[in-house]
């Protein structure tokens, strides 16, 4: 009986431990939520992505340097879930906002307005690579780049979903 | 329903008038019922509780719509709060590990349950947790009402069996009709004792610290303390010539943390996988919740494994043994093994943390053991 309860340990422990080295060296599949008040909410895989048309933004990060960022304008994203851009961006819609979080908890929000091409001047994107090469360990798989925001603090790092609200 | 009651200070009323009705309707029942309790006790508060937190401290916090905060059921949540019943060996309440005293802490790097045998991680002060959204280090419980419970059937913390403490706490002659008036009947269930320790542990809030008066323009800091301060907030720049510890970044703000779960260097190799273990990603390996610095000078030892056993032994760490493993946050210099910090910085550092201890709170009679008021011998049939 003793015997059979070690054993039993032993396995369990054993599978803890596969379980856990899986966890730490494989991980999940990072992929990419738009959910709120949109039509289609998606839920989106970094081939997905890779698919989509990019964008190239050249902006300077926090060392002051320009750099070149490439990725999928978050215009173009909110589009294909449906959110109400471009003519039906009017009326009380213009009180929606979308809240961008990272994996480490991290939250910023846009304006619904500041994403749309017909106000905003400027694009920003959701970047996939960066001076031709991946993002680093702690910035990817994603990372919101605002071109010519003065604090690069909405440049939100490790980015895992997008939720588009209404005021209340 | 928002009132304002002295500048800066903002007061929040749950608004029930139902609650109100039925309250008075059962008063009579409970005086009856309760006759020979009462009479070794005050009478029962009832009514909304007004929870008042400075406006700086902000309204980002959600109360359940099921489970609104009033003054009996908070009432009934301290008493919970202290009540080894909930244990399976009667021996442990949720204050043997959350001290009053130690800012709702134990004091020891990891605790000890009904079983004698280790928790897995240092108990955590339980402070300003009405803003809380991701709660235990790991930030596995999205309100008190859950978090509560975990404890309750962790079997190495309380190991009471699911219903076990309920059907204990309902063969006393103390709890039965204190449940009825706080849910409208006497049935005493799991949800319902998450539910009044949750009111409970709502009204812990920290607000009176040196620190607080220094940001309200009554507390003129001293040189040490101004110059740790100073340390605190910056991010070092050789560049700029600026000294710092970067602290703020994470720590920062009237209540002293951000909601984050970073990965401070501890070690190399992760020993323990933290937040990965709820959310099973590869970059969460290692995170841990940054917590508040409130009272921190009263919560030692320190980290999510309490391995440090003082303020000074933690700024070392900062300072000269950031491991600098794959996950480590990016706030932290990990290439330079940390922030290297002269000994006066370090002790001005800590003259400043010592601002964040809240005498008041650690003192406030509203928190405290209630037991003493209740006559035991009434309290088990």
């Amino acid at each position: 009986m003793n015997v059979l309860i070690l054993r039993t340990k032993t396995i369990f422990s054993a599978g803890l431990t596969i379980g856990l080295y899986l966890l730490t060296f494989v991980g999940h599949a990072q992929a990419l939520t738009i959910s709120g008040e949109v039509s289609k909410p998606l839920t989106l895989q970094s081939a997905d992505l890779k698919a989509m048309t990019h964008t190239d933004v050249t902006a300077k990060d926090r060392d002051g340097k320009d750099h070149t960022y490439s990725g999928v304008p978050l215009v173009d994203l909110l589009k294909q879930a449906g959110a109400t851009l471009g003519s039906e961006l009017r009326g009380e819609n213009l009180t929606k906002y979308v809240v961008i979080k990272a994996i480490d908890g991290y939250e910023i929000v846009f304006a619904l307005a500041e994403i749309d091409p017909e106000f905003a001047t400027r694009t920003i994107i959701l970047a996939d690579t960066v001076d031709g090469g991946p993002l680093a360990q702690g910035v990817g798989p994603y990372r919101v780049v605002v071109p010519g925001e003065k604090k690069p603090a909405r440049w939100i790092r490790e980015v895992k979903s997008i939720d588009v609200r209404f005021a209340k | 329903m928002l009132l304002l009651r002295r500048p800066g200070f903002v007061s929040m009323t749950i608004n029930s008038k139902k609650m109100r009705v039925w309250t008075l309707g059962i008063i009579g029942i409970i005086a009856l019922g309760m006759a020979s309790w009462k009479a070794v006790d005050d009478p029962v508060p009832t009514g909304p509780y007004t929870l008042q937190y400075p406006a700086s401290f902000g309204g980002r916090f959600t109360i359940p719509a099921d489970n609104p905060t009033t003054q009996e059921g908070v009432y009934l949540g301290r008493l919970l709060f202290y009540e080894p019943l909930l244990s399976s060996t009667k021996t442990i309440s949720c204050a043997s590990c959350h001290q009053q005293a130690r800012a709702f802490t134990d004091g020891l790097a990891l605790s000890v349950g009904v079983t004698g045998k280790t928790t897995q991680r240092n108990s955590m002060s339980l402070t300003n947790l009405l803003w809380v959204r991701q709660l235990f280090w790991d930030g596995r419980s999205n309100s008190l009402e859950e978090q509560a419970l975990v404890p309750l059937g962790h079997a190495d913390e309380m190991g009471s069996k699911p219903n076990t403490a309920a059907k204990a706490l309902q063969k006393t002659t103390l709890y039965p009709a204190l449940f009825r008036l706080v849910f409208g009947s006497d049935t005493i269930t799991d949800v319902r004792i998450g539910k009044a320790l949750a009111q409970f542990e709502r009204t812990l809030i920290s607000a009176n610290s040196r620190y607080d008066h220094y940001l309200l323009g009554t507390y003129q800091l001293t040189e040490s303390e101004k110059r740790g301060m100073q340390l605190f907030n910056s991010a070092p720049s050789m560049e700029r010539n600026v000294r710092g510890g970067n602290c703020a970044h994470c720590h920062g703000g009237p209540k002293l943390y951000q909601e984050v779960f970073h990965n401070n260097g501890l070690d190399l190799k992760v020993t323990d996988a933290g937040r990965q273990v709820i959310t099973g990603l590869a970059l969460d390996n290692g995170r841990f919740r940054v917590p508040t610095l409130r009272n921190i000078a009263l919560t030692a030892p320190y980290m999510h494994d309490g391995r440090f056993a003082t303020l000074e032994a933690v700024l070392n760490h900062y300072s000269e043994h950031i491991q600098n493993g794959p996950t480590l946050s990016h706030e932290l210099p990990g290439q330079t093994s940390g922030f290297h910090l002269t000994r006066n910085e370090k002790s001005d550092l800590i003259a400043f943390m010592h601002l964040f201890t809240d005498s008041t709170f650690v003192n406030n009679p509203q928190f405290a053991d209630p037991h003493h008021r209740v006559h035991r011998v009434h309290r088990v049939k």
